[in-house]
């Protein structure tokens, strides 16, 4: 499902940014006019004390949630790139079985039982979380780096060494350029699935939007789970529509394969 | 000049190439024919080094090419395949200079290079510069990687079937502008093909191959006349040798003076081949053909019986020259 991903020639390339956008300036009103909607809340949790989570700013928690998923997010594509270029050279082929295997170990490993793993020697706080999104988002990007890499035919790529392009150039010249669709799209669910699993930070102290479900389930109170669920899911939505128009001007200006 | 002697490649205990020897004089049409599988492909390739040959010597202008720095050598070496091998996600004219780019030419000469060789090799350059390979034909496409091939001016070129996917009125025309190119350009090169017609319409020096070793080479009417075993033979079109020969030989080569008696009806131009003259002479239901000049002026006369006793003193003197 990762692979497939395809890369279609679009005809319209050019709706792509108007649905970010849309998702975001609900994104920005969700964050900024939360407190407004206390009557709502009300109406769904009539019996609590409080209906609007108030421990800290909303925009506080986006931050501190983008920060997560982003730091993850950068380690995760720069090993996981770094290591599908790596198998697919001749030097590294040896190894191409055993990152692939590696990294689909990461995904198995539910990010719960990381962070149960992790909190012992890293302590409490943002840096479990982040090794928990990295092991768990490799995979994605591993595999359709790979799938992107290996997709280039070996007719080109040997054309290009035939012009007397040294390896280096092939590879950032004709093969990355190439394989780049596949490679987003990789990123684009590695990120998107980093974005939903980050909350569990929230259990181990890393203070994000996740803190809002937790204290919530904690605390019984519904409304407070409905906000953060309702933030994660704008965010999600945004950033994967962002990856959508990204990959549409890609695939428009490469429309080539 | 391309000097290969006792030349072998070796995948593990297979031999794809065994010992083979050939030389292409500078400015030389090569061909290497063969069935596929044959070695034909890998010893092209190990030419630009594509592929390290395991043992004997590869010459370029009379020094190993394993002295050449592969990266430089392969600059110096043009390579057409047959499925182009453009960059999908460049544009016609950036596929073309690449190799100048490689090599650090001013931007302003590469731009004029491009430009020369897309009006050498038929592409209006309005109409195809930003043209990205997937909107061509593939006639089209092939032309772009010749082009790409050439546009460093390198002396040797190396094709591996490059017409061999095109449909047959396209790829007699690439193969007829392929001959005015090297009548113009005069580049060594070594050309790979299982066509055999493609190879007697190209080739200065034939080279036929089978199992990784060379059968036979020699100039094409060499092969024609004298084929050295049965491969060759069929190879060559076995009963239709003598058509292919034919197609070899212009018709003024075999024309006589204008005789007393009455010119024939038929008339051919002198610059046509001997075949096209037989299949006039079948088709007319005569014997004897009016040969005329760009003009329409007679100027000579070809006769059937002559054909056929030149072409038996020629295999003669042909088997006393070998």
């Amino acid at each position: 499902m990762l692979i497939s991903r395809r890369i279609e020639p679009s005809s319209n390339a050019n709706h792509g940014w108007a649905l970010p956008l849309i998702w975001g300036v609900l994104l920005a009103a969700a964050v900024l006019g939360m407190p407004y909607l206390e009557s709502v809340f009300r109406w769904l949790e009539p019996d609590a004390r409080q209906v609007i989570y108030r421990r800290a700013e909303f925009s506080t928690l986006l931050g501190r949630h983008l920060l997560v998923v982003g730091v993850a997010a950068a380690v995760t594509i720069l090993v996981g790139v770094l290591a599908g270029i790596a198998v697919t050279r001749k030097r590294g082929q040896d190894f191409l079985p055993l990152v692939g295997q590696l990294a689909s170990l990461g995904q198995t490993f539910p990010p719960v039982a990381v962070l149960a793993l992790a909190v012992p020697t890293l302590g409490f706080g943002t840096l479990p979380i982040i090794v928990a999104l990295m092991l768990y988002g490799l995979l994605p990007i591993v595999r359709n780096t790979l799938a992107g890499l290996q997709g280039v035919s070996t007719d080109i790529k040997q054309a290009a060494l035939a012009m007397g392009m040294t390896p280096w150039q092939v590879l950032h010249r004709v093969e990355l350029p190439l394989a780049a669709p596949v490679i987003l799209a990789g990123v684009r669910t590695s990120v998107t699935i980093n974005i939903a699993t980050a909350a569990l930070g929230a259990t181990v102290g890393a203070s994000n939007l996740g803190d809002p479900i937790i204290a919530g389930i904690v605390n019984g109170n519904m409304a407070y789970v409905v906000q953060g669920a309702l933030l994660i899911a704008l965010l999600a939505l945004t950033v994967d529509s962002l990856f959508d128009a990204y990959q549409q001007t890609l695939r428009s200006r490469l429309s080539a394969s | 000049m391309i000097e290969l002697s006792h030349v072998s490649k070796h995948f593990g205990e297979e031999a794809a190439v065994d010992d083979i020897s050939l030389r292409v004089a500078k400015g030389k049409f090569c061909a290497l024919v063969g069935t596929s599988g044959c070695g034909k492909s890998t010893t092209l390739r190990m030419i630009n080094r594509l592929i390290e040959h395991s043992a004997g010597d590869i010459l370029l202008d009379g020094q190993a090419i394993q002295s050449y720095d592969p990266v430089k050598l392969r600059r110096r070496i043009g390579y057409v395949i047959q499925s182009t091998g453009l960059f999908p996600h460049w544009t016609v004219a950036r596929n073309i200079g690449l190799v100048p780019r490689l090599l650090k030419w001013p931007r302003d000469e590469v731009t004029a290079r491009v430009e020369e060789l897309m009006g050498m090799l038929g592409l209006p350059i309005e109409e195809f510069a930003h043209k990205y390979p997937h909107q061509l034909s593939g006639g089209q496409a092939q032309r772009v990687g010749v082009a790409r091939a050439l546009a460093a001016n390198p002396d040797i070129l190396l094709m591996d079937e490059p017409f061999g996917a095109l449909d047959p009125i396209t790829r007699e025309k690439l193969q007829d502008e392929m001959v005015k190119l090297q009548a113009r350009l005069h580049k060594t090169v070594v050309f790979v093909t299982h066509d055999m017609d493609e190879a007697l319409k190209l080739a200065d020096h034939l080279v036929v191959m089978r199992n990784g070793r060379i059968v036979q080479q020699g100039s094409p009417l060499a092969l024609l006349q004298h084929p050295e075993d049965p491969f060759v033979d069929s190879l060559l079109g076995g009963l239709e040798r003598g058509l292919k020969q034919a197609a070899l030989t212009r018709v003024k080569d075999h024309m006589t003076s204008l005789g007393q008696s009455l010119p024939a009806q038929s008339r051919i131009p002198a610059d046509y081949s001997l075949r096209q003259a037989l299949s006039m002479m079948l088709r007319d239901h005569c014997d004897r053909l009016t040969v005329v000049d760009q003009q329409d002026m007679p100027i000579g006369e070809l006769s059937l019986r002559k054909i056929v006793k030149e072409a038996q003193l020629d295999k003669v003197s042909a088997r006393d020259a070998y």
